[in-house]
């Protein structure tokens, strides 16, 4: 199930180094140019994941089985030339079994910390939901807290970290549904849905012979994508980008059981950031804010309204809240 | 009172820095000097009429102590106890009133409609000075407003302080009394009450006293060009000798009223003709009330039902039939009229004073008869009669009032006149004879100030009839002598045996002197010969002059009377009112330049020549300027009101973003500059297309007009969209940055504009 472990790269956070917001729009580019080689269609969603991994998020991806999830963040993961590790989420599996544990040394007679497959850059949890919620909250506070504590031993995550998850929609019966807080901790939930007729014939075009993933190469690596995420937090957010998005979760807030939690601020503004680069400006609009509230406000709210879900109160929100 | 100032600070204002709360006592001192100043102008109009029947001592005394009690009584009483108070005093008054005038309280039981029907005649435009007792009907209806008032406004009830007050000078506005300088004070003086009142109690700014500006702006326009006061015109407004200018026009103006005019004119024009067996004056009017600068005819008329009183004593009947020979609006009879007949009696009325007026004006070839007592007692049977008068003649009437702050020194002329006289009657003469002998007959005189009759008897050489008159009578009442003023004409132009010409030369007016056991007498004070002279010039100037209406088929080949008339060439020319003469070379009347566009003056060529002509122009420009004081004072509170009215409005705000659109200034701050550009950019595309929805960014709402390709969405506009970007979202733009934003949407508005738009 784990692979083999090179030695963990445990970057610092400190780094100052950082690049021009057009080389990082660049780098994007790029990277999804590689992703759409293996991916047909789904542009949108590329695009999420890779401002999401540049906004310091994690993503969730959830839809019926075989539209292609794992293959997306498989190939995201293999377009940028870091760490990639793949934990497939089931229903015996234990919490060690993702953050790792000590293991006895027969010769050293030590003790020796085994790391489990959540140290990776990017950490693809597959079908997460099939887990028990003991184990999903091992890897989630470790999204959360990016350390990992063992036998009372605190280890911190590589950085980058960004966890791609997939979860089921179908078969709710032999899943185990995230609890709400935890699922707050993704920064956007995407749904991929079905591809067009044309989109398919082509997937299947390019799938009938080898699959495009074994010839996928990098096209980036982990010291570019450390120093683009510095670039994405450097962004400049002004204080009426500020006060749209807290109207806009207020909103939300107003119109929901449950509302958009302030932690969800952090993470929509996090999103715009990184949306603002891939677009190549140095500051946030109301534009990017609302280009990423319906991806990472809907699964914080909570209804008891069957007619409405999280996605409609955020486009009722987006309808009526002022810009300025 | 409340504080509470910032909560009134709307959006509109928040940018004046007028927002700073004026102290409310301020406030409070505007708004009790306001309700002073209401109070001052009805006091003003009953003053003036103090002044004229007495009791201005007692007025200004009552007005005081009321003011005093009131500020006294503000916080000892309550509001219900000084209402009633009020009311109750003025019930008094008026019982007072009622009693005094002779007609008795009873009369409220007996005849209440009677009472109602003055009230509604008084406010209907009977002025106070012709109710009888003027003088305490003012004291009786001054204490309840002055004291009400001010016991309210120093209780800071302020709107509800301007009724009593209000009530008072609409009343007053209603008996004609109030002028509309009085007026308009008062009601400015009203509004700005409730106006300041209500920003002391709301805690208002200066900025919210607009509301005020517009109000006063708004009263003083229509108060000075719409007149809704009732005026006092009588029949004779509409009728021949109704203009100002003529003797008769001075005279009878208005029924109740009879002026004293400066230079007058006369008219040749005949007016009726009388068949009398005798000649007499023909008496027009009667009228007792002096205010030192007119007669007023106190007491209202009634229907004719048949009889008027006659004289005490004895007479002769003397019957005339009057025929008018234009629209008059008088009734002229020999004096005194005991009946008259014909179908104008369901239409006569008949004055206290024993006089008939028509109710409506009499129309040309109207003929009435009337029967009259000639009273014409010898000199010795006058010098007899006394000086027991009857009390109505006394008390009910004005025969004995003259106006307060007569000089003591026109008392002592007058006993100075009469000093060898013994009796009235020689009193009376001795009078008429010193106001023949010392002054002169003259039409062209110039009216003087204050008290008419002073002025004549003191200042003046010469006058005519009116001053004569007025002067005797005023001789007359200061030796305590029953007198009155009468108006109408002389006997006229005998043609043939028994008919009589008059004309508006005739107008006379001349003094009638009251003894007991015979009545009135009729004295002239006015010099007969000069007077003649000047008349019959005149009419033979008309008839000369060929004007119309001077005769009667029977009175042209006559001469006017027996007085010479070789003096008309010694004076030439004098104003002739016919329109042959006063424009003897201008043309047919039908050839005028509407009809005749041909005719020189409305040459265009001529015209430009004119005004290319500096001086011309200079001229067109002062005469523009020099627009008279009133014009422009009215025209500046107009436009303050405008203005403020503008400002209440939104108006002002909306011209000032109009003009936004289309200019804008350097602020010197390059993302204000920037975002300003946008801000205009995105108003000529919401006129344009359609205005930004509020949950749209700036980028999405041109980005969604640009999609539809009707839209002519000039790719310029996304440099400003970006620049506003910039400089609200992305820490500032550069100036030059800004500068270009500001030129692209320049260029853009402009283009739109309806005229400057077609160059670019």
């Amino acid at each position: 199930m784990t692979e083999p472990t090179p030695p963990t790269q445990t970057g610092s956070r400190t780094t100052t180094e950082t690049l021009e917001v057009s080389q990082v729009a660049d780098l994007c580019t790029e990277i999804e140019m590689n992703v759409a080689d293996v991916i047909v269609g789904h542009e949108e969603a590329i695009e999420h994941v890779v401002t999401a991994m540049l906004g310091r998020g994690h993503v969730l991806l959830e839809d019926v089985p075989g539209v292609g999830k794992t293959m997306l963040a498989r190939s995201i993961a293999t377009s940028v030339d870091c760490t990639f590790r793949r934990v497939q989420f089931t229903p015996d599996l234990l919490p060690a079994d993702v953050t790792g544990v000590n293991v006895f040394n027969q010769q050293t007679r030590e003790f020796e910390f085994q790391p489990g497959p959540v140290f990776g850059n990017i950490v693809l949890g597959d079908e997460i939901n099939r887990a028990p919620p003991k184990t999903q909250s091992a890897l989630l506070e470790a999204m959360e807290e990016r350390q990992v504590t063992v036998d009372g031993e605190t280890r911190e995550l590589p950085d980058p970290f960004t966890v791609i998850a997939t979860q089921n929609a179908i078969e709710p019966n032999r899943t185990y549904e995230l609890p709400f807080a935890e699922l707050d901790r993704f920064m956007k939930k995407l749904e991929l849905g079905y591809p067009d007729p044309e989109e398919e014939a082509e997937l299947l075009e390019r799938t009938v012979g080898h699959h495009p993933i074994d010839a996928l190469e990098p096209v980036t690596d982990r010291e570019t994508l450390v120093a683009a995420r510095e670039t994405v937090a450097n962004v400049a957010v002004e204080s009426p980008v500020r006060e749209y998005a807290t109207r806009l979760v207020g909103d939300t807030r107003d119109h929901a059981r449950i509302g958009v939690s302030p932690r969800g601020t952090i993470a929509l503004l996090r999103a715009a950031q990184a949306r603002a680069v891939v677009n190549g400006r140095e500051y946030v609009l109301p534009d990017d804010v609302q280009t990423e509230a319906p991806v990472v406000l809907p699964h914080r709210i909570k209804t008891t309204d069957r007619d409405r879900n999280g996605a409609t109160i955020v486009a009722n929100a987006l309808e009526r809240v002022p810009v300025e | 009172m409340s504080t509470k100032s910032d909560a009134h600070a709307g959006d509109r204002t928040a940018r004046l820095d007028l927002e700073e709360p004026i102290g409310s006592k301020a406030f409070r001192l505007l708004a009790c000097g306001c309700i002073l100043v209401l109070t001052a102008s009805y006091v003003s109009v009953l003053h003036d009429v103090t002044q004229v029947v007495g009791g201005t001592r007692a007025l200004v005394a009552l007005v005081g102590a009321m003011l005093v009690a009131a500020t006294v009584l503000a916080w000892l009483i309550r509001p219900r106890t000084a209402t009633v108070g009020a009311v109750a005093a003025g019930i008094i008054g008026f019982a007072y009133y009622l009693e005094r005038s002779g007609v008795g309280i009873g009369i409220v039981r007996t005849a209440g409609d009677t009472v109602l029907s003055d009230t509604a005649a008084l406010a209907a435009g009977l002025p106070l000075l012709r109710m009888v007792e003027a003088g305490i009907w003012t004291l009786a209806f001054v204490p309840a407003p002055v004291f009400l008032s001010w016991y309210l406004a120093v209780r800071g009830r302020y709107a509800l302080s301007v009724l009593p007050g209000g009530f008072a000078l609409v009343f007053l506005v209603l008996t004609g009394d109030a002028g509309t300088i009085v007026t308009l004070v008062g009601t400015l003086a009203a509004v700005g009450a409730i106006g300041f009142g209500e920003l002391e109690r709301r805690g208002g700014s200066i900025a919210q006293a607009d509301l005020l500006a517009v109000l006063f702006a708004l009263i003083v326009v229509l108060s000075l060009s719409v007149t809704f006061v009732p005026s006092g015109s009588g029949p004779s407004g509409q009728v021949a000798g109704s203009d100002s200018g003529t003797l008769e026009g001075t005279m009878d103006f208005a029924s109740e009223q009879s002026g004293i005019g400066g230079p007058v004119d006369l008219s040749p024009e005949v007016r009726f003709t009388v068949e009398a067996d005798q000649a007499s004056y023909w008496r027009t009017g009667v009228y007792d009330r002096f205010t030192g600068d007119g007669w007023i005819r106190t007491g209202e008329n009634r229907a004719y039902d048949g009889r008027i009183q006659e004289p005490p004593g004895q007479y002769e009947r003397s019957s005339q039939i009057i025929t008018a020979e234009t629209d008059l609006g008088v009734m002229p009879t020999a004096a005194q009229p005991l009946a008259i007949e014909g179908d104008l009696t369901q239409h006569a009325e008949v004055s206290r004073h024993g006089q008939v007026h028509p109710e409506s004006p009499i129309l040309e070839g109207d003929q009435y008869a009337v029967e009259s007592a000639i009273v014409d007692p010898d000199p010795e049977q006058l010098r007899a009669a006394g000086t027991d008068y009857p009390e109505p003649i006394t008390e009910d009437f004005d025969y004995l009032q003259t106006p307060e702050g007569a000089s003591s020194e026109f008392e002592a002329r007058a006993d100075v006149i009469t000093a060898d006289a013994e009796t009235p009657y020689d009193k009376a003469v001795a009078i008429e004879r010193h106001l023949r002998s010392s002054k002169g007959y003259s039409l062209d005189v110039e009216r003087p100030d204050g008290n008419v009759a002073e002025a004549f008897l003191f200042e003046m050489n010469e006058g005519y009839c009116v001053y004569f008159a007025t002067t005797m009578v005023q001789l007359l009442r200061a030796e305590e002598i029953p007198a009155r003023y009468v108006t109408g004409y002389t006997s006229g132009q005998p043609v043939g045996d028994d008919e009589y010409v008059v004309r508006g030369t005739d107008a006379h007016a001349w003094v009638e002197v009251y003894f007991p056991d015979h009545g009135w007498v009729a004295f002239e004070p006015t010099p007969g010969e000069s007077r003649d002279s000047v008349h019959t010039e005149r009419v033979e100037q008309a008839r000369e002059a060929g004007a119309e209406n001077v005769d009667t088929d029977t009175s042209a080949d006559d001469p006017i009377s027996d007085t010479e008339d070789d003096d008309v060439t010694e004076r030439p020319d004098e104003n002739v009112e016919t329109p042959e003469d006063s424009q003897p070379d201008s043309e047919p009347e039908n050839e005028t330049e509407s009809t005749e566009p041909e005719s020189e003056d409305a040459d265009p060529e001529t015209v430009s020549d004119s005004s290319n002509d500096g001086n011309g122009l200079w001229h067109s420009l002062v005469s523009l300027l020099t627009v008279s004081r009133e014009t422009a004072a009215i025209g500046l509170i107009a436009l303050i009101g405008l203005v403020a009215g503008g400002h209440r409005t939104g108006v002002t705000t909306a011209v000032r973003r109009e003009l936004d659109l289309y200019w804008q200034r350097s602020r010197g701050d390059p993302d204000r500059d920037a975002e300003r550009a946008y801000r205009r950019l995105e108003r000529v595309l919401a006129r344009e297309y359609r205005p930004r929805k509020q949950s749209e960014s700036a980028r999405q709402y041109l980005n969604a007009l640009a999609s539809d390709p009707e839209h002519a969405i000039d790719p310029r506009e996304k440099t400003v969209v970006e620049g506003y970007e910039r400089a609200v979202y992305g820490g500032g733009v550069s100036q030059a940055a800004a500068d270009e934003s500001v030129a692209i949407v320049d260029e853009l508005t402009r283009a739109r504009l309806p005229v400057i738009g077609q160059r670019h």
